[in-house]
């Protein structure tokens, strides 16, 4: 067992940790305030190959042999300490292009990867609780209901669309009998979410990534790569909620001493910073056995660990961000200070793709693939 | 012990904030909290039955009347009645409803007829934007959270005037209020003893509202800071004097009597939570299966129910003790502190049931999470809570 970094790891970790510290940082209040990334972080999303490192070389993007969870995981943690609704966008892309990857069909694959490369935006959704109506239509298939609210959705042209035990597709935003909402929500506000209303919206049979058959095995695959950012993402929002408070606690003084000396202030802090970090290490776990994934049994390892890592994951966050917004105090409640947003961010990470508690539990009892 | 039990009083509280909770206070909620404005429509129509006119008229003057002081009141379960219900609308907009309550407090307690009669002038009639009038407690500083004994705004005795300097933050009203409490330090070496309450009418020279401040949660209650640059108040502003006591001590205990009030509406908001999330599940399925019949979620339910009793049960007996003269000080902290803690772990809870479903911009429940957390902030923090239980089971003084 080795616990440290090899070289293009630490490469990756150390670059993203500039970009965030020096760049997201300074961003992320801003584009809470105006629900709206700045125009630079398209161009250094892309300078960087955010957008496109889930791409294969082959239809322009960066991606050349495996892709690595692990280094995601890495990335998303740092990008976690940056600002949550600019980790989404950054991230947004890779689901739908491996999964386009890996279950597609060449005209799919044409038609889609070399617009993620040039720089069309993709986003992820399932419908866990049957809120859609899938009919089939010869090889198409026939989608009707709302889907979101999803980051990036709002502005995605692609969505890779998880109906549990239906299908895996990828639907065009812009298609006929698809309707977009862009919304904006209390959480990752900059994030450009939105929810498409579909009326018998047309997935052409190219597009469908897995059909009823196929769909119980490339669903949690899919949901095992989203599980891991986020819980990694999660961790490092956390992780910042504890810089903050930290610092923070530092300059207080209340009662005549700093406030970050006080033993019920140093515990939060304690258990918190331990939840992060923990929660940190079962992510990457996770994205290590995603890596090494092959078999049915090595996917289900690795879905397993993702699963509890965002479990774990989403318990620190929130946990996090509302002892954090408690050491701040009133100044906490406020938006000039950064742990507000902190505490609104944090939802997401629980709430997307449903309660992952109760899937766990389904899943246990057989009645979630 | 059941505080509505057999009292048709209470009872009659309960059902009538419970109605204009819901006929008038839910429905604009959404929209006070979207556009963080103050509900003032509302405040005009409620006018009649806004704290600051009762406070006033209720209280006889200290000193007066020791055997009637004896009696017991009905008016801190009236609170915790009433304020559940309401906070079960929108915290926010009951904040809004009650904040000039925070200032017709001390006034009430330690005002001479003559400064609760200038309290009573100044919100009398509506102000130059046809708003009804409001008031301002203005005690917390940028650097005085928690530890309010170390007030650094300052006043200076000038003849027959005190000049008031230094900074408010945090303050309820702060930018709209007709009147003001200010709380001022005017013997540095007296400590706490010197910190005294001054009435300051809007519009006198030296008193600058300031900017409001953009919140997490409790949108539609105006937050700002409130700047005091050589504002001359005249002497018999000033609260506590001809024999009156008037000090911190007592700004201390006015708190300590309003934490149930808070604690019922910190159960407010996890009442109006649990009930969204237990109304989904009932009506809900997955694959056929009730969700009610699946013990993850039918479990949580009954935790957060049993959370949102005891909670209630902490905060009825901290107000059935304040009516009936007893030293509430611990139980007040106990109430307001889980009670708190309880609206934010349900809320918390009920958005992961809910899922994505509490993504949606304007969602109930994520709005609740967000107005919960005040309350284990403003009217003394968590830890400040446990600090004085803590205090008093180790036989020190609590306050």
């Amino acid at each position: 067992m080795d616990f440290a970094l090899d070289e293009v790891q630490e490469l990756v970790v150390r670059t993203v940790r500039r970009f965030v510290e020096r760049d997201v940082r300074a961003w992320a209040a801003d584009a809470d305030r105006a629900a709206a990334p700045p125009d630079a972080l398209t161009r250094a999303g892309r300078e960087l190959g955010f957008f496109t490192d889930a791409v294969p070389a082959g239809h322009g993007g960066l991606l050349e042999g495996d892709y690595s969870h692990l280094i995601r995981a890495l990335r998303g943690y740092e990008l976690g300490r940056g600002c949550a609704a600019l980790a989404a966008l950054l991230e947004t892309n890779v689901e739908p292009a491996l999964a386009i990857q890996r279950w597609g069909s060449d005209a799919v694959r044409d038609q889609v990867l070399p617009t993620l490369a040039a720089g069309a935006g993709a986003a992820t959704a399932r419908d866990s609780r049957g809120a859609l109506t899938v009919e089939t239509d010869g090889d198409d298939l026939r989608i009707s209901g709302r889907i979101g609210p999803a980051p990036a959705l709002g502005v995605a042209r692609w969505l890779l669309l998880a109906i549990d035990d239906a299908a895996l597709v990828v639907l065009d935003c812009d298609g006929a009998g698809v309707t977009r909402e862009a919304l904006r929500p209390s959480g990752w506000r900059a994030a450009r979410w939105g929810a498409l209303v579909c009326d018998r919206a047309r997935i052409p049979g190219t597009a469908v990534l897995a059909d009823r058959v196929a769909a119980p095995s490339a669903i949690p695959e899919v949901l095992t790569w989203y599980r891991i950012s986020l819980a990694s993402r999660a961790a490092g929002v956390a992780a910042a909620a504890m810089e903050h408070a930290e610092r923070y606690g530092r300059d207080r003084v209340q009662f005549g001493q700093p406030i970050g000396s006080f033993e019920s202030i140093l515990r939060l802090r304690d258990d918190a910073e331990t939840g992060a970090a923990a929660a940190r290490l079962m992510a990457l776990h996770a994205g290590w056995l995603a890596d090494r994934a092959g078999d049915e049994a090595s996917w289900a390892a690795a879905a397993d660990a993702a699963s509890r890592a965002r479990v774990l994951a989403g318990d620190v966050v929130a946990r996090a961000t509302v002892d954090a917004v408690q050491i701040f105090g009133g100044y906490g409640f406020v938006n000039d200070y950064p742990v507000e947003k902190l505490m609104r961010d944090a939802r997401a990470f629980e709430a997307l793709l449903g309660d992952e508690r109760f899937d766990r539990i389904l899943a246990a009892k057989g009645e979630r693939p | 012990m059941d505080i509505l039990h057999d009292n048709p009083q209470l009872q009659g509280v309960r059902q009538f904030a419970q109605a204009f909770a819901r006929q008038y206070i839910r429905p604009i909620a959404r929209k006070h909290d979207e556009e963080e404005s103050t509900p003032w429509d509302l405040m005009r129509m409620a006018q009649g039955m806004l704290p600051q006119a009762s406070l006033l008229d209720e209280r006889p003057d200290r000193g007066e009347a020791p055997d009637a002081a004896k009696k017991p009141r009905v008016a801190a379960r009236m609170s915790v009645v009433g304020g559940e219900e309401l906070a079960w609308g929108c915290a926010g907009i009951s904040l809004a409803l009650a904040g000039s309550g925070l200032a017709a407090n001390p006034v009430a307690r330690l005002g001479t007829a003559e400064q609760k009669a200038e309290f009573k002038r100044c919100l009398t009639g509506l102000d130059e934007h046809g708003h009804v009038r409001v008031a301002a407690m203005a005690l917390s500083e940028p650097s005085t959270g928690s530890d309010i004994s170390s007030l650094s705004t300052s006043a200076r005795r000038d003849g027959r005037h005190w000049i008031l300097d230094g900074h408010k933050q945090w303050i309820t009203n702060g930018q709209s209020a007709s009147v003001y409490v200010v709380w001022a330090q005017t013997d540095p070496a007296a400590g706490r003893v010197g910190v005294r309450g001054f009435v300051v009418p809007r519009g006198t020279p030296g008193l600058v509202p300031g900017r409001k401040e953009t919140k997490l949660g409790i949108r539609a209650s105006e937050t700002a800071q409130v700047h005091f640059e050589d504002c001359r108040v005249p002497d018999e502003m000033m609260l506590g004097v001809g024999g009156l006591a008037g000090g911190l001590g007592d700004t201390k205990k006015m708190l300590d009597s309003t934490r149930p009030a808070v604690g019922a509406q910190a159960v407010g908001i996890a009442r109006a939570a649990f009930e969204h999330v237990l109304e989904r599940v009932r009506a809900g399925s997955v694959r056929g299966t009730p969700l009610a019949s699946h013990q993850h979620i039918a479990f949580e339910l009954a935790e957060m129910e049993t959370e949102i009793q005891a909670s209630r049960l902490l905060v009825h007996r901290a107000a059935w003790m304040a009516d009936h003269h007893m030293d509430n000080v611990s139980f007040a902290s106990m109430a307001k502190a889980h009670a708190a803690r309880t609206a934010q772990w349900v809320t918390m809870r009920a958005m992961a049931i809910l899922g994505e479903e509490a993504l949606e911009p304007g969602h109930p429940v994520e709005k609740w999470y967000r107005d919960a957390k005040i309350y284990d902030i403003f009217e003394g923090t968590g830890q400040i809570q446990r600090r004085i239980i803590a205090k008093g089971l180790v036989g020190q003084n609590p306050t």
